[in-house]
């Protein structure tokens, strides 16, 4: 099947190529191996106009129709039996005035090619201009994103341990002042309140004592080198 | 023609290349009546229209029309696919299979330049421009078989079916026509009969300037030389050897191309033709020929 469509599918390349092929005009009717070319030409409807007897309405009558008096009906007149029905060709174009009026309407409302050129042109340099812009700030916060990025997970990160750590601390105060009381002490309750102030100040003393000794360390292990040294 | 000694040799000869008598190549008799059913015929009923209403009537609605109420597309206006759906252009396909069926058949003469009245004249294609249609594209279904070498003028066409053209050695043109002069292309014989002189083919609008600007779409409009070189990267995009056409036969032919306001070809704007008397008539006006030249 698929073989014999291929076939006749290559019969009719090749014939069409020898048509192209030959020198003499295709529209040869009848060839020498006797091929009959069909040109079938354009078929119009018939023209159903009596030319020996052109119908040429009379201007002056009262019983002519009004649509036959008009320019636009002695065109078609003219159109249909040319000088037999006695029109002016001139009158066929545009009056001066006429045609003024037309090349004000095309002026006005028909641009030209440069002018469209222009305006394109003018249009999309404006939406490239528009773009470029909008490409260029992406990328300019694009470059600024992997440092963004690695703040929030940073903070993020703070913020958890922080929140551990005053976790811990309130349920280690908490602990202590059981431990101290002797009862599950309110954490709003003023003796509650009260030891954590005297817990605070404890340690800040204790932070105190702690940096005084750093320093003092500190000291002398800058006084002894020079003296080790000598 | 071969000489036969048979008698009615010829006739049969002739008789057996003929094509096959077909539903397509059939004509009513010279005064014959196409029969239709009328309106009061078998007692006024009817006429194999059902009863009543649109159908009856053949008044169907637009498309998209939903009796009344708000439609759909306008109601729902996510679907900016239908935006101005009903002003937009239409072009009626036509398939190279076609147009090689056309050429086979001797409706379209290739020995001279196809332009929409060759096509519309070989029934082609039906071009309609009170419904929107601005002409015909090209479509490169049966591009394997197309076979022919033409200078052809479409308003729009496809690659496949310009690279189809090319690889025989033709020529494509894509070119805008306004409605006003489309309707003059496609029925030249009414509008010479109306008297009139043939006016100037109408620039395309904005949207349609960089169509046929661009040399790729082979654009009226576009550089020769740039579409002489889209003609060889199409060849080689394509991969085939791109025939000289300069060193054709029918190289004048070929290289008939219309004006940008231009509508017949050999037939300027503001000439008049007169079919009657199988004249033309030229203005002689200064001012009119300035018109009609600009």
């Amino acid at each position: 099947m698929a073989s014999s469509v291929w076939l006749r599918r290559a019969a009719v390349l090749s014939r069409a190529l020898n048509w192209i092929s030959t020198p003499k005009p295709v529209l040869s009717c009848i060839s020498n191996n006797g091929l009959v070319f069909q040109t079938a030409s354009y078929n119009p409807k018939p023209l159903r106009l009596s030319l020996r007897e052109p119908y040429i309405p009379d201007k002056e009558s009262e019983s002519t129709p009004e649509w036959q008096k008009t320019a636009r009906y002695d065109r078609k007149l003219y159109g249909r039996y040319g000088s037999a029905s006695g029109i002016d060709p001139a009158s066929l174009w545009p009056t001066p005035e006429e045609l003024d009026k037309i090349i004000a309407e095309e002026n006005e409302w028909y641009p030209t090619l440069e002018v469209m050129r222009q305006n394109i042109a003018a249009r999309e340099k404006e939406e490239t201009e528009k773009r470029l812009a909008k490409e260029k700030l992406i990328t300019a916060n694009m470059a600024k994103m992997p440092k963004m990025i690695a703040d929030w997970r940073r903070e993020k990160r703070e913020a958890k341990v922080k929140l551990k750590e005053e976790k811990a601390r309130r349920s280690k105060l908490l602990a202590e002042a059981r431990e101290r009381f002797g009862y599950n002490v309110d954490p709003r309750s003023p003796k509650f309140l009260e030891m954590v102030a005297e817990i605070e100040k404890e340690e800040k003393k204790k932070k105190k004592l702690l940096k005084r000794r750093q320093r003092e360390e500190q000291a002398t292990v800058l006084v002894t080198p020079p003296s080790a040294s000598s | 023609m071969s000489v036969t000694k048979k008698t009615g040799g010829k006739a049969f000869e002739i008789l057996q290349n003929l094509p096959r008598i077909t539903l397509a190549n059939l004509r009513p008799e010279p005064g014959s009546k196409q029969l239709r059913r009328g309106r009061g015929q078998h007692g006024g009923n009817r006429s194999g229209r059902g009863h009543k209403g649109e159908r009856q009537r053949g008044n169907r609605p637009r498309l998209g029309f939903v009796g009344g109420s708000t439609p759909f597309y306008l109601a729902i206006p996510k679907y900016t696919y239908n935006e101005g759906h009903s002003r937009r252009p239409q072009y009626q396909p036509l398939t190279l299979k076609r147009l090689q069926y056309l050429i086979d058949l001797g409706r379209l003469d290739t020995t001279q330049p196809i332009d929409l009245t060759q096509l519309v004249n070989a029934r082609g294609v039906t071009v309609q421009p009170l419904k929107r249609d601005y002409g015909v594209q090209l479509v490169d279904e049966g591009s394997d078989i197309f076979a022919a070498k033409i200078n052809i003028e479409v308003q729009r066409a496809s690659e496949g079916a310009i690279a189809a053209i090319e690889r025989n050695g033709g020529v494509i043109t894509t070119s805008y026509y306004d409605p006003i002069s489309l309707g003059i292309l496609i029925k030249p014989v009414p509008f010479f009969l109306r008297g009139q002189p043939i006016p100037r083919r109408m620039l395309p609008g904005e949207d349609m300037v960089p169509y046929y600007s661009d040399a790729e779409n082979r654009g009226y409009l576009a550089d020769l030389d740039k579409i002489q070189q889209a003609r060889i990267a199409l060849a080689l995009k394509y991969g085939y050897a791109l025939p000289n056409i300069s060193k054709d036969e029918l190289y004048h032919m070929l290289s008939m191309r219309k004006d940008v306001r231009q509508i017949f070809f050999g037939l300027a704007p503001g000439w008049l033709v007169n079919m009657h008397e199988k004249k033309i008539l030229k203005p002689t006006d200064e001012k009119l020929l300035k018109y009609y030249n600009s």
